[in-house]
């Protein structure tokens, strides 16, 4: 009857993995947590989540208030619209209340009896007040609203539940609401408009006792509930990690030589060039030379689409076998449809599943307009490239430089600083005859050609040719 | 000091609670009184002391955490008077502290929040478990 030192608090899954992983693991155990955003952020639908994937028929209940914010049918008809809605649970293991009535007549006095009497009769294990915020609308003081939330606070915290008071706060009410001092955990759920599309974020302000993870973390809302995309931050193991030894050919005839005998494999290079320099061309012949080799590869577009994409690269390379074919992943993004963090979540996501060897991401320009700014692009793409050295896989990423969608000064300086290597396509007039050349700019760690070579092109691909003064 | 909000009525308080928080208190007595108990209150552990002198409840349920004489404290001193030595204690804290509740004598430790079935479920056990003893100690003499 002495239980061995201090048990860890437990955690209740929210029903979406990836916000578990960004709370620690789940929200803590017998804890007050605000939910705070505008209206139409996706609180509502968060907590309902939560309750779903906590709800278990035959053990404690969830007990479910609406206050003053929307009528209870209200929000009963739209929660049916998810599928993470079971209509076996409404009544036993889920019960909503409309709260509302009883609040407008009795004032937020109310509210502590009513809650002693839940505990009583259902011993409910989580409680959501929706909304919170709006019970404050009936407060007569300042001085009534701080005593009786000291009184519900005392009482929740007495007893073995987890509470979720949800409520279209500001930033500004943190500051002043007494009950963002008495909770635990505060989540925001905001919306920020990025061009033509709107871009939901989530981000933990606060959770006792627990680490979590920092940052805006973009979501879309579908019918399945929240998608949360956590932000892709550089992994731990950075400083640490052993570089690969052996070199990753490139594919282009003529390149390698120049290069030592290829890029060192783990390495991220940056193939800069203007439009028709044939930065794709070479692009793909990467990837192709990774297939013949027999590596899973992958390869993110923003302009063809998959089916575009494979004919390019059956024109080059004739029609692929189903073994070259199962080990090549194609992405295709829209960048001005989607954010940039579910492009890079969905990137990282297939490199640890397919066990990805190579990867190819053409273009950042169009990274660039999926994230808004180079600023924010440039966030993303090390701690992505990070990814990539530690895992050893070998990336490729291409460049425009005409338009200089983000060939700043500035910018080229930060690429060049998260790139091993960086490799310029060029287009010359010489002697009144025009044509590509290539040159090596930078090969961490190996010596290489620093000569500018023409770059002869046919069916087969790009290949060096000799060297240009 | 004694802090009784429920009258006894004509059953025998077997069961006091020894706790700062009203809302602790009430709960407390709330699902005790739900599974057959009776409850007698106080609100610091001199307080407790006193009524257990006077009553002999069966258990004494207390928080580490409350004024004048600390749960304990009080643990210690019902564990060295003969007379409210067969108390059971059950320290039930916020304070993580199950060593320092045997150290101090107690019959059993729960951490705090208050689940209702792990309390009453340990309260059962230690009425069986002091039932037995009293048993044993009868058959003996």
């Amino acid at each position: 009857m002495f239980p061995d030192g201090n048990p860890p608090a437990g955690r209740l899954p929210t029903g979406i993995r990836e916000l578990d992983e960004i709370l620690g693991g789940g929200i803590p155990e017998n804890s007050i947590n605000i939910i705070m955003g505008a209206p139409g952020s996706g609180k509502t639908t968060l907590a309902e989540e939560f309750i779903f994937a906590n709800a278990n028929n035959g053990k404690r209940p969830i007990l479910y208030l609406t206050t003053l914010s929307e009528p209870l049918d209200k929000v009963i008809r739209y929660l049916q619209h998810f599928r993470f809605f079971d209509s076996e649970k409404m009544g036993s293991a889920v019960q909503y209340e409309g709260f509302g009535t009883e609040l407008t007549a009795n004032g937020i006095g109310a509210l502590l009896p009513k809650l002693k009497d839940a505990i009583k009769t259902l011993a409910p294990k989580i409680i959501v007040i929706d909304s919170f915020k709006a019970i404050h609308d009936l407060s007569t003081s300042a001085q009534d609203m701080r005593l009786m939330l000291h009184e519900v606070a005392g009482l929740l915290a007495a007893y073995n539940t987890t509470v979720l008071l949800v409520g279209e706060y500001r930033h500004d009410d943190i500051a002043t609401y007494p009950e963002f001092a008495v909770s635990d955990g505060i989540i925001e759920l905001a919306r920020n408009s990025l061009g033509t599309r709107d871009e939901r974020y989530l981000r933990v302000f606060k959770l006792r006792g627990s680490a979590y993870q920092q940052g805006f973390h973009a979501f879309d809302i579908t019918d399945a509930g929240l998608q949360v995309y956590p932000r892709l931050v550089s992994p731990v193991e950075a400083a640490s990690y052993k570089r690969d030894v052996n070199r990753t050919p490139s594919g282009v005839p003529g390149l390698d030589p120049m290069l030592g005998g290829g890029f060192w494999t783990g390495t991220a290079t940056l193939l800069a060039g203007p439009t028709g320099s044939g930065k794709t061309t070479m692009a793909i012949q990467f990837i192709l030379e990774g297939l013949r080799r027999g590596e899973p590869c992958l390869l993110v577009n923003f302009q063809e689409n998959p089916t575009q994409l494979a004919y390019q690269l059956e024109q080059m390379a004739g029609k692929l076998d189903k073994d070259a074919r199962s080990r090549l992943e194609l992405q295709y993004y829209s960048a001005v449809e989607l954010s940039i963090d579910r492009i890079v979540v969905s990137i990282f996501r297939a490199l640890r599943r397919n066990g990805i060897r190579r990867v190819v991401i053409d273009a950042l320009g169009d990274l660039a307009t999926a994230a808004g700014d180079p600023t924010r692009m440039h966030g993303y793409l090390y701690a992505l490239v990070q990814h990539f050295v530690v895992m050893g896989v070998s990336s490729l990423l291409t460049l425009e430089t005409d338009p200089p969608i983000m060939a700043s000064h500035e910018s080229h300086g930060r690429l060049s600083h998260m790139t091993d290597n960086i490799v310029f396509l060029e287009i010359r007039s010489h002697d009144g005859i025009v044509g590509r050349t290539l040159r090596i700019a930078k090969a961490r760690g190996t010596a290489h050609d620093l000569q500018a070579r023409e770059l002869q092109i046919d069916g087969g691909g790009l290949r060096i040719g000799k060297a240009r003064g | 000091m004694a802090d009784d909000l429920e009258p006894a009525g004509e059953r025998k308080v077997i069961i006091l609670v020894v706790d700062r928080d009203p809302h602790v208190r009430e709960l407390e007595a709330h699902f005790l009184n739900q599974a057959g108990y009776s409850v007698g209150f106080a609100k610091d552990g001199d307080g407790a002391l006193e009524q257990a002198r006077k009553i002999v409840p069966e258990i004494i349920i207390t928080e580490i955490l409350v004024p004048v004489l600390d749960g304990l404290t009080l643990c210690r001193r019902l564990k060295a008077d003969p007379e409210t030595r067969d108390i059971a204690v059950l320290v039930f804290s916020i304070l993580s502290a199950a060593d320092r509740a045997r150290e101090a004598g107690a019959d059993a430790f729960l951490l705090k929040p208050l689940a209702e079935h792990t309390l009453v479920d340990t309260v059962r056990q230690l009425l069986e478990a002091r039932s037995a003893r009293i048993k044993r100690a009868q058959h003996v003499s």
